[in-house]
């Protein structure tokens, strides 16, 4: 049961991000050069929502469908990380046009550029694994 | 089909958070993931070696969002853009997806792989997540993730796509 909620929990991500067009590398310029709104409203609007949700669900004590209190954490501080780790990314979201996310979708939509895109993150991680004992935090 | 307006994707996905939040206890992310798949490559270094039963759930959310994209395809509802391809990435928009560009996609997907754990998130977790949270870190993160960008699109992409 926990498995299918969060398999269709993705499957609505995936499915908006498609629609929206998100996913594609075009979308992604046209942001990083301001000619549209498309991007900025969605990415505006998803925090913009989900921060009045949150505030909803801490306002109202809303509780988990276990009855678990939901308390969500902000991710630590690591001010190096934050900045050389974001500065990377955002490098390879220019290049690609794809984050976390629409790597998976277009390994679904266009397997090979998927596949090539899905096999250097892995190695970007494996990369990033053995040398973090050498990099500051 | 034609494109989802701004309007209504932006908070269908803002949606998520409190719903991952209320029937699974979870916090929207998806790069840890690969944290997941790595454990399993490397299980002797000491960042793979960690409880990764809590990032499960996110191979499970990761195989949504897959299933979403094969159904799209399959069903042939995938919205491609429109391009204006009397703008210079519009022209390269084009063909960007073809496989001569295969060194782009390689290069990209190992910076994503490295920055995304070194950032500790990604758009998902940071942006979107962390943003709502009004976190520090990942507004740091945020302003990270386009910096790259902009430059990219702006000084790097000018030199490498000379036509």
């Amino acid at each position: 049961m926990k498995f299918l909620i969060t398999l269709s929990l993705g499957f609505v991500f995936g499915a908006v991000l498609i629609s929206s067009e998100v996913f594609h590398w075009y979308r992604i310029q046209e942001m990083f050069h301001f000619d549209s709104f498309h991007m900025f409203g969605v990415l505006g609007s998803a925090i913009a929502s989900a921060t009045i949700f949150l505030w909803l669900i801490k306002r109202f004590k809303v509780k988990s469908i276990s009855g678990n209190s939901i308390k969500p954490q902000a991710k630590k501080r690591r001010p190096f990380g934050n900045i050389m780790g974001g500065l990377l990314f955002g490098i390879g979201w220019g290049f690609t046009g794809a984050c976390t996310a629409p790597i998976i979708i277009l390994l679904g939509l266009k397997w090979k550029i998927g596949l090539l895109l899905l096999a250097g993150a892995l190695c970007g991680t494996l990369i990033f694994a053995i040398i973090k004992p050498k990099l500051p935090e | 089909m034609s494109l989802l307006p701004w309007y209504i994707a932006g908070p269908l996905i803002g949606l998520i958070v409190p719903l991952l939040l209320i029937l699974r206890e979870k916090q929207l992310g998806v790069s840890s993931s690969f944290r997941y798949v790595g454990s399993f490559v490397l299980p002797k270094l000491s960042y793979f070696n960690y409880n990764r039963v809590k990032d499960a759930w996110q191979v499970q959310f990761a195989l949504g969002i897959l299933l979403s994209a094969l159904v799209f395809y399959s069903l042939n509802l995938v919205s491609e853009p429109e391009i204006d391809t009397s703008l210079e990435y519009g022209a390269w928009a084009l063909n960007i997806y073809a496989l001569d560009n295969w060194w782009v996609f390689l290069f990209g997907g190992l910076v994503i792989g490295f920055g995304s754990r070194y950032a500790d998130g990604c758009r998902a977790g940071h942006c979107i997540m962390g943003n709502s949270l009004l976190a520090g870190s990942s507004l740091v993160t945020t302003l990270g993730f386009f910096g790259g960008g902009l430059f990219v699109s702006h000084v790097v992409f000018p030199l490498i796509f000379v036509s």
